[in-house]
């Protein structure tokens, strides 16, 4: 048993290399929604999860939501740059700067900071509300692994004038986990190419 | 309303009226007398390699292209002079001309005015001169990679500007041969409803916040300040024309709080060679616990290596670029590790700046107050670490945590704000011999 006021070595959690973290990105890149539909009961099933996802995030329950990660997740924000039409480059790139660029240890480092009475920032606490909306889900070629892409609206309002309104779309990948999922991997593209807030504290 | 901006600074104990952080009169001046005589960073030359790349960005307020032509960089304005729209929206890309979106007049590489539609309607205008009507061109000089503008005619140079500034700016630029360069994929860019002066002087010579503001950033995941040691044994601060820089001779310090061993392993690994190559009091700069600014508003940090500018949008907002500075010469897999590093510490997501945006926010919207603003804030802090060491350019104190630097930083900012000309503005003077090895 460790010590009470022995640090967790993130070091031991579960990570990615950057091999898989490229490939991890690279599917997200191929996930185009081509998939066929999953089935209605499926569908209904998604949704749950997402609503209470959204729940376990507005209500700061941070330790349950860590457990709908799949020790395997590969979370990315990729940056939005504004490009001429004409411009061959790829807009997204797995080597590109990043918002979010994460693995699951990564992410219990943010938990860490959230849940260590040291963020003074989040002391009284910041509100949020996560809406989530148009989902659609698709099969893929991996039996218990669904394609699903939605999009969002996440409020937060900490102090007294203080908010911030993001809108965006997900695209995740799901993987089926005893009566629920686990999320495998997300991609999160907020389409403000300068950020309209100070920064980005909470998950998506 | 007017003012003297010395007597709103006392830089010898460290007081400064927070008017300055509020007062749009003061504010419009500074975009004359501080940004409109400085050299601002644009870009770092690996973001335009080819003729024909090209990034967009600022200076101050005026929106800037930084274009690569035949003949080398060229930063223009980014407003059409015909009817003054926005020119280039792209925030990069590659092209042969920028052609403005409101009656089609296009712009070479250089920025001259080329062409337009209808060219015979201005070949029969008398007087009308296609050389008169190019974007505004402003001076380009370069150190070591960071390439600096300005469109002051007056301004000395940007060796002169840098001074023995450089000296220590080495311990980032000049590690190895082959230079250095900014990661891929572009800036992150956030908003803050701050003051942009609050950033700056907090680069410049702020580590005393990091003890408090970041506990929550660090002691959860790598002990008490990440396990770092910050006192005024073995840490300095330095100022050069307003220019600041705060450090210790650990190395690592910095670059230990991203929590990357594979990455200090590799830092580790180039020791010898740095030492070698700029004497050991710098090689220890490289990723140590420090912060700096370029006066007035460039500003990045050894160990994490991002460099931003503080951009002022109005007193009141700023907006932050940041890209991620790594030498060529670095494998691609610690590039990797670095990106992922310095955007999981320093970004709008990163889990130290998310604790520094509402500091400052909230120093700068506490100043409506009549009340409020009328008390001055305190930059006092000047503890006797004892002499600081002798032959070093530039001016020296002893022990990082002080505010020296600030206090250094607002007395230049005084100083350009009550100058009617560069001509009564006086630079420290270049001492080092930027040649000379340890």
């Amino acid at each position: 048993m460790s010590p009470p006021n022995a640090k967790p070595d993130y070091a031991t959690y579960p990570s990615l290399t950057s091999a898989q973290a490229r490939d991890a990105a690279i599917q997200l890149l191929s996930m185009g929604g081509e998939g066929r539909d999953v089935d209605n009961d499926v569908l209904r099933r998604i949704e749950r999860f997402y609503n209470r996802e959204a729940r376990l995030l507005d209500n700061e329950c941070h330790e349950e939501w860590y457990k709908l990660l799949a020790d395997d997740l590969f979370y990315w924000m990729p940056l939005r740059e504004n490009r001429f039409r004409r411009d061959k480059r790829p807009e997204y790139a797995p080597e590109n700067m990043a918002l979010f660029d994460e693995c699951k240890a990564d992410i219990a480092v943010r938990i860490g900071r959230l849940t260590s009475k040291l963020a003074w920032t989040e002391d009284p606490p910041t509100r949020h509300v996560y809406v989530v909306s148009n989902i659609e889900a698709f099969l893929t070629p991996i039996e218990g692994e669904f394609e699903v892409h939605s999009t969002f609206i996440q409020y937060r309002n900490r102090s007294e004038h203080d908010d911030a309104t993001l809108f965006g779309r997900r695209r995740d990948l799901l993987r089926v986990n005893e009566d629920a999922f686990l999320i495998a991997r997300r991609m999160i593209e907020l389409p403000q190419s300068v950020l309209l807030t100070k920064n980005l504290t909470a998950f998506f | 309303m007017s003012f003297i901006a010395a007597e709103l600074i006392d830089s010898t104990f460290g007081t400064v009226d927070r008017r300055i952080f509020w007062d749009l009169d003061i504010y419009n001046l500074e975009l004359e007398r501080v940004f409109g005589r400085s050299w601002l960073f644009v870009a770092h030359e690996s973001q335009v390699q080819e003729v024909g790349s090209f990034v967009t960005t600022y200076m101050a307020e005026d929106a800037v292209i930084v274009s690569r032509g035949a003949d080398g960089i060229n930063v223009f304005l980014n407003s059409c002079p015909h009817r003054g729209n926005r020119v280039c929206f792209a925030d990069s890309g590659q092209g042969r001309q920028f052609t403005c979106n409101y009656h089609g007049w296009a712009f070479g590489l250089d920025g001259t005015l080329k062409k337009m539609p209808k060219m015979g309607l201005y070949k029969s205008t008398p007087g009308f001169r296609m050389e008169d009507w190019g974007l505004k061109c402003a001076r380009v000089e370069s150190y070591k990679g960071l390439v600096f503008a300005t469109f002051c005619q007056e301004a000395p140079s940007l060796a002169d500007w840098l001074g023995d500034f450089r000296w220590y700016l080495d311990a980032v630029l000049d590690v190895e041969e082959g230079g250095t360069e900014f990661l891929p994929g572009g800036a992150t860019r956030s908003v803050m409803k701050c003051n942009w002066k609050f950033p700056a002087d907090n680069f410049a010579g702020d580590i005393y916040h990091a003890l408090w503001t970041h506990l929550g950033g660090s002691e959860p995941t790598l002990g008490r300040h990440g396990g770092v040691k910050v006192d005024n044994e073995g840490s300095y601060q330095v100022s050069v024309n307003g220019h600041g820089w705060e450090f210790n001779d650990s190395f690592l310090g910095n670059a230990a709080t991203i929590g990357d061993r594979e990455l200090l392993r590799y830092m580790r690994s180039r020791e010898a060679a740095i030492t070698s190559r700029l004497g050991k009091f710098r090689a220890r700069m490289w990723g140590s616990v420090a912060s700096a600014t370029v006066f007035p508003n460039f500003s990045f940090l050894p160990g994490y290596f991002t460099f931003r500018t503080f951009q002022p949008k109005g007193p009141l907002h700023t907006e932050i670029s940041a890209w991620t500075l790594v030498p060529k010469g670095m494998p691609d897999d610690i590039k990797d590790r670095l990106r992922r590093g310095s955007m999981r510490t320093f970004s709008p997501s990163g889990l130290l700046e998310m604790d520094d945006g509402e500091n400052w926010e909230h120093s700068t919207t506490a100043n409506a107050g009549w009340v409020t603003r009328n008390q001055r804030l305190c930059y006092a802090m000047a503890p006797d670490a004892g002499p600081a060491p002798e032959g070093l350019p530039g001016t020296v104190t002893a022990g990082q945590l002080s505010d020296a630097n600030q206090r250094h930083f607002y007395r230049r900012w005084a100083e350009m704000m009550d100058a009617d000309s560069w001509d009564s503005i006086t630079l420290d003077r270049t001492r080092h011999n930027l040649s000379d090895a340890e």
